[in-house]
């Protein structure tokens, strides 16, 4: 089914560069008109509030609420901080937003700091995103050149500045409060919560942190309206539209932008053109690395955040990775792991000693050298890492594991005792291969 | 005063529940410290009450009612009604599955582990029968060089930051970092070679596990087989309480501990450094154990004068010294003897000299080395307090709304009274800060770097800066309530307003607007303190210059009022005990004034006998008399003039000029080089007594060890004279001293409060009262002068102002003897501007000659280049006789204190070619 292009549409419009004429002739910069001249900040935010808008990035919290945590105290600095720090394996949504359309995510932003009343902002932008980082640079000038940016912007009495700070190549300065640290110049670790960044955030000030998709929404649920917005996806806990990046075994691998709710298979058979050479489904992580792996029996799940939780993953940062029946699960488990373990910040205990205690177990029983009691200690040291952490991170690093050990024991368990693997081109090899 | 504190708001309190035992705290409590508070314990390592939270290591998991997931109790404050439960299965299992992953890497080397016995990881481990379930590869780390003082073993550390916050959070040195990522993350320190910082071994003792260790004595114990003396640091005046750790059985000092509480060395640390130290006194303490220590009294061959310094019996030395002294009181009385003392010696040993000198001698010609500055505070603060000892106290400082740093590198003279003013500034508080150095960024901490408010004046323009903030508080109207009327208060507005703006412009080097700033913050504050040093204290016009700030103080309401007040810095460990103790000609023990009868006549009555009648002579009073023959005997007990004084002093000549000369120290110094007995004294370790800090605090000495085989204490050697001469003053041992001190002045004893224990001094305000109607105005135009020529070179014109003091890791005689602190620094450098090395195009190392610009003399000197000193100063340690800078200088004698001023001077610098 075809679906009409909302975040997508100036970039699917044939010849569309991006630049600040192609944005402004498609329409862009009237949302902020609107907003300046039609809404006190605070009824802004009852606005996106009233939308159900939900964050983009992962977590799924309602923007408008996060919004409205910040101290009502005029006087106080307040930030807005966009979190374009998109690392989730799987997932890359925002980069396409970012170098396709770089106006409407800065359109976005005005909004959201008009809203909650900063007058700086930052895009926090993952450092391997070059050539996103240059086109961003070259908008944030064009903006600012167009007086959508700079002091009293549009003649308004709002000041609003927006600066651009790359990262280093981190993945957990996309958690929020480690990226918070990287701004200020420090080592990006994440920060004990409470005080939650709407207190106590950037340079210790009341900072909204929002995903690069969540701001993008913004411009057109001013311009369209509530009612608009709530009309369409999966009201009222999902509304809107919702990019999804899906890669792995299928035929049309890409960015898809979607209405929220509909099914798997419709996202993965329909959009993405189905699974390649026509195999089989066996797994699907549908949010992210961070997500809970979903088998083929989860296909007609609706790809809203409640309907993915209830069956026990998360709708996450919205990549889709679909594994077809050749896929080794231990191995899968292992590739994940191995890049939780590379980019723990090693900040807690758990976490870093954890993350790469499950990599060295999950290589000894990927090549063959495991032994039964393993599957145990794997979940005991998983069960020790969950919860036990700073951040999120230490609940998203144990997912795979415990997610394939779930569904798909017996593959471990044939790796352990055949020492071979049960499925794909290696189906009944033996895997004595590495050291141990 | 008395009323403001009465409506002291009532601290908010928060009543909580943990493991069903109700506790209430303040407001802000976190869940940790409500369960110290009920005894239950709750486990950590990356927490400590010094650091804010990071919870990182998550082991105090706890559980709390209506929150969802278990909750680290060092990070989460305490809520009305809060239910806790600190351990339950699942807490339990949380914690043990914590210590399941710390021990995945840790090695089990337990056994050659110097922390193995005092260690949280062990204890743990024991009490939550953890024990490892990693079977995989541990993770290795590769073997790298740190420091020559600082054992870094990464393979044991459990990254908890401890360390790294600890450097950055309380020295302000910020000198280590985490380096690395994730799993191979590991403590680093900034520059390409070894770690270069403050050294105070802070790093060292605030690890959990045996990551940082003391390489000093690596490998050579194990915690539990040494013997733990708690006594107080001999190094300089901030009185910190300190542990030695020592094997008795050989006499050896082998590590210092300081006061962390417990054993996981977690909680707040006791004594008045709160647990911190600085180099001297963690990695300083070898000196006692030097293979240089004398050990065997020396005498000059067949009494011959010229003839060498021979080993001789205790027997044969004393009785030489007996014989020699009583000929010469024979012949030529009391008035002929001139004696100094170490204010480095207990009060014990210092009280046993001066009555020696002034009883079994009969000579009022009784100094020590508060000569060299400490009588300049001592004499001004009790005419304007009724006390030499501080009416603020360390608490005062870090709880004060603003501190004033002025003629001080604080770091260095003073690091841990410098660490209470960090904590103050971190806190909030004002600083203002009156010093010629700039900020400077290094691992190296610079109270300039923390100034709210910098007055970079020119160097030694200290008391015009302070005379420009009376002015401006005067000129405002801002002195404080009923004190404009009073006519000295007149007096001294009509003699500051005789001073123009511009005179004190051009001899300061600051705009009058900013000094006018500061005096404006000064007046404003209401809890302030003013910590001044050496730059004051042994300069030009010290005494003058602390009368000064006093006036300052005294005009604003701040002389007397609590948490306000003068805390001047000194540099020897007990320089407020021998003030006090009487080893200056004209003050007895208790503070007495030697010219005033009733004084006399108490200690007298005490003593069953006469004490000569003043006045005595001074330092350098004594040694022109030698000089000139009139005194014919000289004592020094651990001091050495010849080592401290310039050349020009002439303490060489007034040594050859006497008849005899006894040296008693722990080193053959260069003065007793000049001697004809030299007598071997026990260190601080070896035995019992007090030192008394800056504050007046009189603190514990304990024996640590016996005394090095073949020394003495200076008591003992003193009662051996005595009796030798017939005139016993006989001791047991040094506790039978400390009660004959505390009968005769109840004030001197361990733990007293400061002031409060002086019997017989009038309240402070009631001094000071009296100050401000009958002295304020005395010598007021002398003290308030701006002299035309009190203008310090520009280095344009080619000289420099060169100043000489104190250095962090060195102090003297004691400094240069231990292993730690050389290793740290083993020669001197002559500190200088980047811009001026540039201009003399010499680099890091290279020498230059210093000549002085008004007398004889030349020495070479390396440089060391330190953007913190501006254009035009140059800066030389004071501790360091080699090559001789110091005997470029000229000395001065103050005419009120007679403090022989001689710590700058203006000099030349030529580029060796």
């Amino acid at each position: 089914m075809k679906y009409e292009k909302v975040l997508h549409k100036n970039l699917e419009t044939p010849g569309y560069t991006g630049s600040l004429a192609d944005y402004e002739r498609q329409g862009g910069y009237q949302a902020i008109r609107k907003a300046l001249k039609e809404y006190a900040p605070t009824q802004l935010i009852d606005l996106v509030k009233r939308s159900g808008l939900r964050g983009r990035g992962g977590a799924g919290f309602p923007a408008g609420t996060k919004w409205d945590f910040l101290p009502k105290d005029p006087a106080l600095t307040r930030y807005l901080c966009c979190n374009a720090d998109e690392s989730e394996p799987g997932t890359f949504k925002d980069r396409e937003l970012i170098e396709r359309d770089p106006h409407q995510l800065i359109e976005g932003m005005i909004l959201a700091a008009y809203a909650i009343g900063a007058k700086v902002a930052y895009i926090y932008i993952r450092g391997e995103f070059v050539y996103g980082a240059q086109v961003l640079e070259r908008a944030l000038a064009e903006a600012n050149r167009a007086g959508y940016l700079g002091k009293k912007i549009l003649k308004s009495g709002t000041d609003i500045e927006i600066y651009l700070h790359r990262g280093a190549g981190a993945y957990i300065c996309g958690e929020e409060t480690a990226l918070l640290e990287s701004i200020e110049g420090k080592r990006g670790l994440p920060r004990n919560k409470p005080p939650f960044p709407a207190i106590h955030g950037l340079y210790g000030k009341p900072t909204v942190i929002n995903n690069v998709e969540t701001l993008s929404n913004l411009p057109h649920i001013v311009n369209r309206g509530v009612e608009w917005f709530t009309s369409i996806g999966s009201p009222p806990k999902s509304p809107g539209m919702r990019i999804f990046s899906v890669s792995g075994h299928v035929n049309r691998p890409g960015n898809y932008e979607v209405p929220m709710g509909i099914t798997l298979r419709e996202l993965i058979h329909e959009q993405a053109g189905g699974v390649l050479g026509n195999k089989k489904i066996k797994a699907i992580i549908p949010g992210g690395a961070s997500a809970a792996f979903l088998t083929e029996s989860s296909l007609d799940v609706k790809m809203d955040f409640e309907s993915i939780a209830q069956v026990g993953s998360m709708l996450g940062s919205g990549g889709v990775t679909v594994m077809d029946e050749d896929t080794c699960m231990v191995s899968a488990a292992l590739n994940l792991m191995e890049f939780f373990a590379h980019e723990t910040c090693g900040k807690c205990s758990p976490c870093r000693e954890g993350s790469s205690w499950l990599v060295q177990m999950m290589r000894r029983i990927e090549h063959g050298h495991g032994r039964m009691e393993d599957l145990d200690q794997l979940v005991r040291i998983c069960n020790n890492i969950g919860g036990k952490t700073v951040c999120a991170f230490g609940d998203a690093e144990i997912a795979p594991i415990l997610s394939t050990l779930k569904h798909w024991r017996s593959e471990y368990e044939y790796h352990i005792k055949e020492k071979k693997c049960l499925v794909g081109n290696r189906g009944g090899q033996l895997l004595t291969i590495g050291k141990h | 005063m008395a009323d403001t504190d009465t409506v002291k708001l009532k601290t908010e309190t928060v009543k909580l529940t943990i493991d069903g035992r109700e506790v209430e705290v303040p407001k802000g409590t976190l869940v940790i410290e409500a369960a110290r508070k009920l005894g239950i314990e709750i486990p950590f390592f990356c927490y400590h009450q010094k650091l804010k939270s990071d919870g990182n290591c998550r082991m105090c998991l706890v559980a709390v009612e209506k929150m969802p997931k278990l909750q680290v109790s060092c990070s989460v404050p305490v809520s009305e009604g809060m239910v806790v439960h600190a351990n339950t299965t699942v807490v339990q299992e949380a914690r043990k599955g914590v210590l399941d992953f710390l021990l995945a890497n840790h090695p089990l080397d337990c056994p050659i582990c110097d922390e193995g016995g005092r260690c949280p990881l062990q204890d743990y481990s024991q009490k939550y029968t953890a024990y490892g379930q990693f079977k995989e590869e541990k993770r290795i780390y590769e073997k790298e060089f740190f420091s020559p003082l600082i054992e870094k073993e990464m393979n044991r550390c459990i990254q908890c930051m401890r360390c790294v916050r600890y450097c950055d959070e309380v020295i302000d040195s910020k000198a280590l970092s985490s380096v690395n990522r994730g799993y191979h993350i590991e403590i680093g320190h900034y520059g390409e070679k070894q770690l270069e910082c403050e050294f105070c071994g802070g790093c060292v003792q605030i690890c959990p596990v045996g990551a940082l260790l003391n390489r000093l004595p690596l490998y050579e114990y194990r915690p539990w087989m040494l013997t733990r003396t708690e006594t107080t640091c001999a190094y300089c005046a901030d009185g910190c309480s300190l542990r030695l750790e020592s094997r008795p059985q050989t006499r050896e000092v082998i590590e210092v501990t300081s006061f962390w509480g417990n054993e996981t060395k977690t909680v707040w640390g006791k004594g008045r450094n709160e647990g911190d130290l600085c180099a001297k006194g963690y990695f300083g303490y070898q000196f006692v154990n030097s293979p240089n220590r004398l050990t065997k009294p020396l005498v000059r061959k067949d009494g011959r004068r010229d003839g060498p310094l021979v080993e001789a019996s205790w027997e044969e030395a004393l009785e030489r010294v007996a014989e020699e002294f009583g000929r010469i009181k024979g012949l030529h009385g009391g008035e002929a003897f001139g004696a100094l003392a170490s204010a480095r010696c207990t009060n014990e040993n210092l009280y046993v000299f001066q009555k020696f000198i002034r009883l079994v001698l009969g000579s009022p010609n009784v100094d020590s080395s508060v000569r060299y500055g400490m009588v300049n505070a001592a004499r001004a603060l009790t005419e304007l307090t009724g006390t030499p000892r501080w009416l603020p106290s360390y608490e005062d400082i870090t709880q004060a709304d603003l501190v004033f740093v002025i003629g001080t590198d604080i770091t260095h003279s003073n690091p841990i009274v410098g660490l209470k003013v960090k904590a103050a500034a971190k806190k909030g508080a004002k600083l203002i800060v009156g010093s010629p150095l700039r900020p400077r960024i290094s691992t190296l901490s610079h109270i300039v770097n923390l100034a709210t408010r910098h007055l970079a004046h020119r160097p030694g323009a200290e008391r015009i800066v302070v005379i420009g903030m009376v002015k401006a508080v005067l000129e405002q109207g801002k002195a404080a309530a009923g004190l404009a009327e009073h006519p000295s208060i007149a007096r001294l507005r009509e003699t500051v307003s005789k001073l123009s703006q511009k005179q004190i412009e051009s001899a300061t080097g600051l705009s009058y607007d900013a000094i006018r700033a500061a005096a404006e913050e000064w007046t404003a504050a209401s809890r302030a303190v003013i910590v001044f040093g050496e730059s004051i204290v042994r300069a030009r016009d010290g005494y003058e210059t602390v009368r000064i700030l006093g006036d300052l103080a005294l005009l604003t309401g701040k002389l007397t009022a609590e948490g306000c007040g003068l805390a001047p810095l000194y540099e020897e460990n007990n320089e407020m005990g021998a003030y006090e103790m009487g080893v200056v000609p004209d003050r007895l023990p208790g503070l007495g004034r030697l010219d005033h009868e009733p004084d006399r006549e108490r200690v007298q009555r005490a003593w069953k006998e006469p004490i000569p009648t003043g006045p005595g002579l001074t330092m350098i009073e004594m040694l022109a008399a030698a000089r000139e023959g009139r005194i014919r005997a000289l004592y020094l007990m651990g001091e050495n003039p010849v080592g401290t004084l310039p050349a020009s002093a002439g303490a060489a000549e007034a040594l050859e000029s006497a008849e005899f000369v006894v040296s008693q120290d722990l080193f053959l110094t260069e003065t007793g080089e000049k001697a004809d007995v030299v007598l071997p004294a026990a260190s601080f370790a070896e035995q019992n007594g007090t030192f008394t800090n800056q504050e007046g605090r009189v603190q514990p000495v304990r024996k640590a060890i016996e005394p090095i085989h073949g020394t003495r204490p200076d008591w003992e050697i003193l009662s051996q004279i005595a009796v030798e001469m017939g005139h016993p003053l006989e001791y047991q041992d040094g506790a039978e001293v400390s009660h004959e001190i505390a009968r005769l002045w109840p004030a001197c004893r361990p733990g007293g409060p400061g002031w409060r224990e002086i019997p017989g001094r009038s309240e402070p305000a009631v001094a000071a009262e009296r100050y401000r109607a009958e002295r304020l105005t005395e010598g007021i135009s002398e003290r308030y002068r701006i002299d035309s020529g009190e203008k310090v070179p520009a280095s344009s014109n080619g000289r420099f102002h060169l100043a000489m003091g104190p250095l962090l890791f060195h102090s003297g005689k004691m400094s240069l003897q231990a292993d730690g602190l050389m290793k740290i620094q083993n020669r001197p450098f002559l500190y200088m501007a980047p811009e001026d090395a540039e201009r003399f195009g010499v680099g890091e190392g290279q020498s230059v000659r210093l000549r002085s610009a008004r007398g004889p003399g030349s020495v070479e000197v390396a440089v060391k280049i330190d953007a913190k000193y501006p254009p035009g100063m140059v800066f030389f340690p004071e501790s360091f006789n080699e090559p001789p800078v110091k005997d470029l200088l000229t000395v001065e004698l103050d005419k009120a204190s007679h403090v022989p001023v001689f710590k700058t001077a203006e000099v030349v610098i030529e580029k060796i070619t």
